[in-house]
């Protein structure tokens, strides 16, 4: 099965069939454009929308809508609309991060150990069978309260717990095309090692590897929600997670200042899932979920 | 209707009227079980080797002290029913009641007052309560002689509430002195001779007193049961005494939980009560480091961050002024002193004159510490206060505490806020901070490196002056000098609250908050 | 046999994996700045140096690090966790007395999430473009793409304060008298919202995997065959089609364990109960080496032990399983 998948892809233009997979998933579509504009958001808003997210603005906890707040002030009086706006920055830029982190350290561990099977193997997947068993936010948490909540020590502490499972996918995977023809033929026309792993059977171990990906990002975003939340958190920057962990004691009477930037992790995430589900369905047509 | 009226209006006039209240309440009622909270987890039960508001509580029910203080800061008999002093000040007797008994039904006897104090001495972190004791004589089973190196005032006060727990010497004796700070029998099987006995602690559950029946003072305690349940979300609390599931807390101090409770029906919220406590908010700045080194440095930082906005604003006006290192509450309280409103403009020149132009909109940099995250608003405020005088405050974080205390206790901070309990008399809580061979001596200690000898020498003379009014005078001068030196910012006292449902009768609203015996308070039918 | 070998093998793995890792955590956690003898102090309300120094002398803090460390080493070597700093007891009675209801809330979202997410999943794939799959689908993506504290948060303002039906926070109430079946309602009350909202993470996860799988099992060959056969509907998708939809997402749930522990940590937090979260999560913030290196040592066992049992239920819903090593 998998081998006629694989014949069918490298026969036409693998991303033109997968695109046209993809637009036909209209809420896959819907997402990419929401998550893009969020994009342009993150990136452009402080400059169109110039409030500083640190300023006290107004009096503490005007409602959204009054004094031209759009979505009101917080317990100082800064401006929520300026402070989520700022925040989608540091929360994508941490999501985008932390998943480049793990992916790399899980398509690393996975392709050494789907490669060269044996003992180094044996290894790896034991190490990652441990961190797969070790509960991933205790553990950043341990590594963000000693070692200070900076934005470059939350990425790597969400980074290096999230990467079992790509490694364990991307292991499944290069074990699976290790053994089929096109990569015994190059490495009976003498290809290295390391050609073999990244130019021959990596290339074809992306698909779900992609999915898995986007998906982290989406991961990594409520990751580091969750340790906002706890309080492990820089208190010079502004992330979503940020916001409603520092407005949590008002949510009974200002419950607006956690609820937008909920939303906005909530809707965020869900793109992201969404754009997951449609890779998924564009890369893998055959391929089970996992 | 007319009911709920008539409610409300006592609701609003509470603070006035609280006390009239309670004369025209019933008869105290037997029986029923109080439900109460804790907002965090006790470490121990044992106040003699803890102390701290948590333990406070629960300690105070289960081990009766020597002495109670009632609202008006008066000493009270309690094991002990009467005392006297010397005219020298250096020994103080203490004549127990007879008929007191432990939960073991031992009797309560001077040897058990003697062997407390040790332990005290040898494990309680405030060593200036009893360090002028030197000896407890046991002439008889029911006289314990305190002998003093020195005059100390503060003793009667150490004596009382929380401060100085009652231990059963066939209990705790059992091993050294020192080991009773990790005595098994500190969380479970608890002995003391108070009005409540342990039922069960479960470690961040609940804490379950019953009634002591034995108790020394005929009668009481009206209570059959106290529940304390530990719930640490301050939202979680919040709701849970609004549905009427909690009856009682104290020691609430977040100002949108107390303004939110004050509109419910059949709930009571006072601040009133907590003077022993002393607890005070402010900002520390650290004298021995850079530009805050120069007192107008320091003089500017106080005319821009505008305590007005924290009381009203952050605290939402549940805090009350403060202006010197006494809490309001305190009969030594001083409030005539130089005072620092907003004004930007002298703010402004003080930097100037002192050396630090305004370049670009910015003159220096400085940071800010915080320890815990209750607080994080105010350090927030400062930092944007300050951005409008040209200082640019970074906020460093401190994701768990002791990477905070360790910063504070080495001096390694410009700037942090603080909340600091005066512990009712100024030689416990308030010393500590001011006295210049107390300087980064670890958190809680002179950790702004204050150095004045004047003070130096008013802090000892005060330390053992008996007169009281000559002690005021002591401490009025003292405060008026750091009030002008300001190695500390006094914003506002740390507003603690008890909130109680309409049901409970005579909730203790003394000096101690709930770090005393509740052994007159009732559930009312 | 060769089954019991295989989870004694596993075992084995897992306690020198921990054992590496505590040893690890605790030099970590030697080279933070600070210590525990602050936050007591803290707790005490304030202590000068003398007593900072004695409560280190006491718990041995004052000791150089290789000494420290051999002698953590050498009691984990005796199985014994340590004795907790700040709560004053041994860490393994703290973690045994918080255990039960970290289990308690762990399973029952576990197995809510498996039963409803299987159930939704069956639901849909049979009409897969009916209202009710898309009902499925938007549910799913909602549980998985809200952060887990934000959910419980308003379920609680919900649940708790608007509509109080459900108690704010803890496990039980201590002032209810009555016999095993008063106090068992009693939890399960308490139980409700929290275990909700943890389910929902995982019923995302499980109703799609379950609606995925039973739409590929529906259109393979056999359950063609099947119906063919003239087997009703029902027993079709129930007898066949369910019970091979069933495995894979069993064995995704036994990946998400540490996730689902992950999770209870925050769910915790927001409703107060009584578990190892709540424990972990002061232990961290007051820096108690013995009671967090304990508390990741009991997690993970937590994490094991639910591999283990998805290992069994696996093997009692596909007996093709039976008889192989793990």
């Amino acid at each position: 099965m998998s081998n006629e998948v694989m014949t069918t892809v490298r026969a036409r233009s693998p991303l033109a069939e997968a695109w046209d997979m993809f637009v036909r998933n209209h809420a896959a579509v819907a997402a990419l454009i929401v998550l893009f504009l969020i994009t342009i958001g993150a990136v452009a808003g402080p400059y169109l929308y110039p409030t500083d997210p640190f300023d006290m603005v107004w009096s503490p906890f005007s409602p959204p809508g009054e004094h031209g707040f759009l979505l009101g002030t917080d317990y100082l009086g800064r401006d929520l609309l300026a402070m989520i706006i700022n925040g989608a920055r540091v929360s994508l830029l941490i999501g985008l991060a932390a998943a480049m982190v793990s992916i790399f350290i899980g398509v690393t561990i996975g392709a050494v150990a789907g490669f060269y099977r044996g003992w180094v193997e044996e290894v790896l997947m034991r190490t990652t069978e441990f961190f797969q068993v070790l509960p991933t936010l205790l553990f950043s948490m341990v590594l963000v309260a000693l070692f200070g909540a900076s934005l470059a020590m939350i990425t790597f502490a969400i980074g290096v717990v999230s990467w079992t499972a790509v490694a364990r996918i991307t292991r499944a995977e290069f074990l699976r095309i290790r053994e089929l023809e096109f990569v015994i033929a190059s490495r009976a026309s003498g290809a290295g090692n390391a050609k073999l792993m990244f130019t021959v059977i990596l290339p074809n171990a992306m698909p779900p590897i992609i999915v898995q990906s986007a998906l982290m990002v989406g991961t990594a975003i409520l990751f580091e929600a969750g340790l906002s939340f706890l309080g492990l958190t820089d208190p010079n920057v502004v992330s979503w997670g940020q916001i409603i962990g520092s407005n949590r004691q008002y949510i009974l009477d200002a419950s607006y200042t956690v609820t937008f930037p909920g939303l906005a992790i909530f809707i965020t995430v869900l793109c992201i899932s969404l754009i997951g589900d449609g890779l998924n369905d564009a890369l893998n047509p055959k391929l089970r979920q996992r | 209707m007319m009911k709920h009226l008539v409610k409300g209006m006592i609701v609003s006039t509470v603070l006035a009227t609280i006390a009239a209240g309670h004369a025209l309440a019933d008869d105290p009622v037997r029986g029923g079980t109080l439900i109460t909270v804790l907002g965090s987890n006790p470490r121990t039960l044992n106040g003699a080797v803890q102390s701290g508001i948590v333990t406070g509580y629960p300690t105070a029910q289960l081990f009766a002290s020597p002495l109670r203080y009632d609202e008006d800061w008066t000493p009270q008999p309690y094991l002990a029913e009467s005392w006297d002093v010397s005219d020298d000040g250096l020994t103080v007797t203490l004549n127990l009641v007879k008929n007191a008994v432990f939960h073991d039904g031992q009797p309560v006897t001077s040897a058990d007052i003697a062997f407390s104090v040790e332990v005290i001495k040898a494990n309680h972190p405030f060593k200036t309560m009893f360090a002028p004791v030197e000896t407890v004589e046991t002439p008889d089973e029911h006289t314990a002689v305190l002998k003093l190196s020195r005059p100390h005032p503060a003793l009667m006060l150490a004596m009382s509430g929380q401060l100085m727990s009652i231990l059963p010497r066939h209990i705790y004796g059992d091993g050294p002195i020192e080991a009773v700070k990790t005595h098994p029998r500190n969380n479970e099987n608890v002995v003391g001779s108070g009005p409540f006995k342990l039922v069960e602690f479960k470690n961040g559950e609940h804490v379950i007193l019953e009634r002591f029946d034995d108790f020394f003072i005929e009668g009481r305690p009206y209570l059959d049961k106290i529940v304390m349940r530990i719930i640490p979300d301050i939202a979680a609390r919040t709701i849970a005494y609004e549905n009427g599931e909690l009856h009682m807390g104290a020691f609430e101090s977040n100002p949108q939980m107390v303004n939110r409770l004050k509109k419910v029906d059949g709930l009571e919220v006072t601040p009133e009560g907590y003077g022993a406590i002393g607890p005070l908010d402010w900002l520390a700045m650290n004298t021995q480091r850079g530009p805050l080194k120069d007192v107008r440095v320091r003089k500017a930082i106080a005319y821009a961050v505008d305590k007005n906005f924290i009381q009203k604003a952050l605290m939402q006006g549940t805090a009350a002024d403060s202006r010197t290192g006494i809490h309001p509450d305190s009969p030594f309280y001083f409030r005539e002193v130089e005072i620092y409103d907003v004004d930007l403009e002298k703010a402004n020149s003080l930097l100037d004159e002192a050396g630090f132009p305004m370049q670009d909109g910015k003159r220096f940099d400085l940071t800010i510490d915080f320890g815990w995250p209750g607080v994080k608003p105010q350090v927030e405020y400062v930092r944007a206060a300050l951005k409008k005088i040209g200082i640019a405050v970074e906020v460093r974080a401190s994701a768990d505490f002791p990477t905070w205390a360790k910063r504070m206790g080495e001096m390694d901070f410009d700037m942090s806020w603080d909340t600091v309990f005066n512990w009712g008399d100024p030689v416990i809580g308030v010393h500590r901070t001011y006295v210049s061979d107390n300087v980064g001596k670890g958190v809680w200690s002179n950790t702004q490196g204050y150095a004045n000898s004047r003070v130096d020498e008013i802090l000892a003379l005060a330390a053992v002056e008996s007169d009281a009014e000559k002690r005021k005078a002591l401490y009025q001068e003292f405060q008026t000098i750091i009030a002008d030196e300001l190695p500390v910012y006094h914003t506002n006292t740390l507003p603690y609250h008890t909130i109680y449902s309409g049901k409970v009768g005579n909730p203790p609203l003394g000096i101690w908050g709930t770090s005393t015996p509740i052994d007159m308070t009732y559930l009312k039918d | 046999m060769r089954v019991l070998q295989s989870l004694l093998i596993r075992i084995f793995y897992a306690v020198v994996l921990l054992t590496a890792v505590l040893i690890l955590n605790f030099s970590l956690m030697y080279l933070a700045p600070g210590d525990v003898a602050d936050t007591i102090s803290q707790s005490m309300g304030g202590a000068d140096k003398e007593v900072l120094d004695q409560i280190r002398a006491d718990y041995g803090l004052d000791q150089p690090f290789p000494v420290q460390l051999g002698r953590y080493v050498g009691r984990i070597l005796h199985f014994d966790l340590g004795y907790s700093f700040f709560y004053n007891d041994p860490v393994t009675k703290l973690i045994l007395e918080r255990l039960p209801a970290t289990l308690l809330l762990v399973f029952t979202a576990q197995i809510l999430a498996l039963v409803v997410g299987v159930v939704l999943g069956v639901i849909s794939a049979r009409q897969p473009n009916g209202i009710a799959s898309h009902f499925v689908t938007m549910l799913a993506l909602f549980g998985y793409s809200a952060p887990v504290f934000w959910t419980g948060i308003l379920l609680l303002i919900v649940f708790s304060l608007k509509i109080p039906w459900f108690p704010v926070a803890g496990m039980q109430d201590v002032t209810i008298e009555g016999g095993f079946v008063v106090h068992a309602l009693d939890v399960l009350r308490h139980l409700v919202l929290p275990a909700i909202t943890l389910a929902s993470i995982f019923l995302a996860l499980y109703s799609r995997l379950a609606r995925a799988t039973m739409l590929e099992t529906l259109g393979s060959d056999y359950v063609r065959t099947a119906k063919a056969k003239g087997l009703a509907e029902r027993h079709v998708v129930y007898k066949h089609a369910l019970k091979n939809a069933l495995s894979p997402v069993v064995t995704l749930a036994g990946l998400q364990f540490s996730a689902v522990v992950s999770g209870a940590v925050l769910v915790e937090a927001v409703f107060s109960w009584p578990g190892l979260g709540t424990l972990a999560f002061q232990s961290i913030i007051a820096r108690d080496t013995p009671t967090i290196l304990g508390i990741l040592f009991f997690s993970a066992l937590v994490v094991i032990v639910g591999n283990l049992l998805t290992d069994l239920v696996l093997r009692m819903i596909d007996p093709r399983l039976r008889g192989r090593g793990a």
